[in-house]
């Protein structure tokens, strides 16, 4: 992506972010009293600001981002990117549906199994070359942890209607 | 109560086993952490961080500084050995530190990061001392339009972590305020964009966006290249460094430290601007100078001793005014909060025997630096093979456990999830995600501080110039802005 790209589409969205905030988000999603007697005490007053910042960043990244000629436009510093591999899209709508699957996963089944389960999905997904080596990793790090924060830190691990550990 | 007391109060916090220990794996974690590189010093304190709950305070947060110190150490090692920087601090050593390794002196290289490291950090720490009670006594005077302007002036700082473009780190910083609004309203009760869940009433879990924006990020780049982390590593080489080595570089390394301490002491500017910065000071007086970015060893002295004089310098903000001086030291802040404690001037009244007990491990920690890194450097082929398709989905697994330990909600963990990915967004976009994190942290002291203001003058703005103090931060505020401007022009016209 160019630079140019960059700063316009972020601004644009920043511009639209503001826009939603001001006639949306804030005059629904925040509650203020009746009574408040100052202005700048009222609990919308810091939201409206930021908001009223943040279109005017957005302002100036469009700005910025239209004044680049579009035929000299240079790629965006991302010489540290990594390149786009086969299948990444896909990649990276397989881990999103995990963590999905994990959230709901976590008080129905525990979070030790749920995280056995993860670790291998995500060892697989990322193509390791060392299939054994994963599968043992999965079972033994959620399960250092288990004992680590239940029986030492005193957390309430979730343990999961199924198979519960001691 | 006297010097001497507050020495003793903090010497029998620290005097056990249990906290050296702590303070030892913390430099052992730390140097491993920030010697992988993608897993980054930020990211090995965002990851020991929950391990933190179970701990007495001090251990903790010892625990914490010791993996920041060591992190910042182990950045170094595959800067010079695979010219990749473990930590963005690093960065500068790689201009001479890989040439070297090249000319098969890798092992002197890295011997002369260690001693240029250890001994900046003796002199940060020092610092630190000599500095943060003397600023806190100060910092006492402050009252909400005081901090107003402090924190105001701190977040104009932002410039310094913004990156390549100061309007996206604006937007960042913008957007991590915003999110910092969620939650009940302070003053009068009322629900700000909470949608009626109770788990968002106290606000979003601060560790949940913390290892949201930057553990997550990692993992899920992983999912999109699976084998961009691929490298090859350099041999450590006969060579070894001289005492004579050290003797020559000591003036650079001396510099060095002092350049990292005043900008370590500014909070938001950070160690990869102290480490350039020393660099470049070392080029421009060492009579070598054409040798520079060759394999030169001064400059791999003046830039580990730049970015490791930050590493106390940079508590002294934090200590003293509550304001964090870079994104580590933000984080180590909510191991504060987590643990009951406020940093601040107040800190200096009610916790002393947790301030010298802080200052007592951190002498220490530099023995320590100097004894894991001595071996760390050795053991780096070992800690370069650690399978990265293996070590990603341990950290996503460590992020889970840890988020939900903070507060034992696994909505936590869905937040962490969703910062996951806005993190990976703002990774493609080129926006930091420091100025997110620095603000998200600031946010709330900035609008509590302006409100009670307001309320203490029944909302006349002009009590938030009120004083010399007021006054002073104003006026570097507005300086600051000036330069950042004159830079941001300076960038985008460079002839004019």
């Amino acid at each position: 992506m160019t630079l140019r790209n960059t700063q316009i589409q972020l601004g644009a969205a920043a511009c639209i972010g503001a826009a939603f905030l001001t006639a949306v988000a804030i005059p629904n999603w925040i509650t203020s009293p009746s009574n408040v007697r100052n202005l700048v005490l009222s609990p919308t007053f810091w939201p409206y600001v930021l908001t009223g910042l943040t279109a005017l960043v957005g302002l100036l990244l469009l700005v910025s981002g239209l004044r680049i000629d579009a035929a000299a436009a240079e790629p965006d510093d991302g010489s540290d990117e990594a390149p786009e591999m086969p299948g990444a899209w896909m990649r990276l709508g397989l881990l999103a549906a995990m963590m999905v699957v994990a959230m709901v996963a976590l008080p129905r089944i525990g979070m030790v199994w749920t995280t056995m389960v993860l670790f291998v999905a995500a060892a697989f997904l990322y193509r390791t070359r060392h299939p054994y080596i994963a599968v043992a990793c999965a079972v033994l790090v959620p399960l250092v942890l288990y004992a680590f924060f239940a029986h030492v830190a005193g957390v309430a691990i979730p343990q999961g209607d199924y198979v519960r550990l001691p | 109560m006297s010097f001497l007391d507050s020495v003793m109060a903090g010497l029998s916090l620290v005097a056990n086993v249990e906290t050296f220990l702590a303070l030892f794996i913390g430099i052992v974690v730390g140097v491993i952490g920030g010697a992988i590189p993608g897993l980054s010093a930020t990211m090995a304190v965002a990851l020991t961080l929950p391990f933190t709950f179970a701990l007495q305070p001090i251990t903790g947060i010892l625990l914490l500084l010791g993996v920041y110190k060591g992190g910042i150490f182990g950045g170094s090692i595959p800067a010079i050995l695979i010219k990749t920087p473990g930590t963005p601090a690093s960065s500068a050593t790689i201009l001479d530190g890989y040439p070297m390794a090249e000319k098969g002196e890798a092992g002197r290289a890295l011997g002369m990061a260690l001693w240029a490291s250890c001994t900046a950090d003796v002199i940060s720490n020092l610092a630190l001392i000599l500095f943060a009670g003397w600023l806190a006594s100060f910092a006492l005077n402050f009252g909400p339009p005081e901090f107003f302007a402090l924190i105001l002036f701190s977040l104009t700082i932002i410039a310094g972590v913004s990156g390549e473009s100061l309007l996206r780190g604006a937007l960042s910083a913008l957007l991590g305020l915003l999110l910092a609004t969620v939650g009940l309203d302070l003053v009068y009760g009322t629900n700000r964009f909470t949608f009626g869940s109770p788990d968002m009433m106290g606000g979003l879990n601060f560790i949940a966006v913390l290892i949201g924006l930057f553990a997550i990020p990692e993992i899920i780049a992983m999912a999109w290249n699976p084998v961009a982390h691929l490298g090859r590593t350099r041999a450590l080489g006969q060579s070894r460094m001289s005492f004579a080595d050290y003797r020559r570089c000591f003036p650079t390394i001396l510099r060095g430290s002092m350049i990292g301490v005043f900008l370590g002491s500014i909070p938001g500017i950070g160690a990869a601007p102290s480490a350039f910065l020393s660099y470049s000071e070392a080029r421009r007086r060492s009579p070598n100078k054409a040798n520079f970015g060759k394999g030169e060893i001064e400059g791999v002295a003046a830039a580990e001793a730049g970015n490791n004089g930050v590493a106390g310098a940079t508590l002294i903000p934090l200590l003293a005014l509550g304001v964090p001086g870079d994104v580590i030291t933000a984080i180590i802040i909510g191991a504060f909060m987590i643990h009951g404690l406020q940093p601040g001037p107040m800190m200096f009244i009610l916790n002393i025997d947790i301030i010298y007990g802080l200052f007592i491990g951190l002498i220490v920690s530099s023995v320590f630096l100097f004894i894991v890194g001595s071996v760390a450097i050795r053991g780096f082929g070992f800690v370069a093979k650690v399978p990265k398709r293996i070590l990603m989905p341990t950290v996503l697994v460590l992020c889970i456990y840890g988020v939900f330990a903070v507060n034992n909600n696994i909505f936590d963990v869905g937040v962490m999830f969703v910062m996951g990915w806005v993190g990976y967004l703002m990774m493609r976009y080129h926006v930091p995600a420091a100025p997110f994190l620095i603000a998200f942290i600031l946010g709330p002291l900035l609008e509590n501080n302006f409100r009670q203001a307001m309320l203490m003058s029944g909302g006349d703005p002009s009590i938030l110039v009120r004083g010399p103090i007021t006054w002073f931060f104003w006026a570097i505020t507005l300086l600051t802005v000036i330069a950042i401007a004159r830079a941001a022009a300076r960038r985008t016209n460079p002839a004019g």
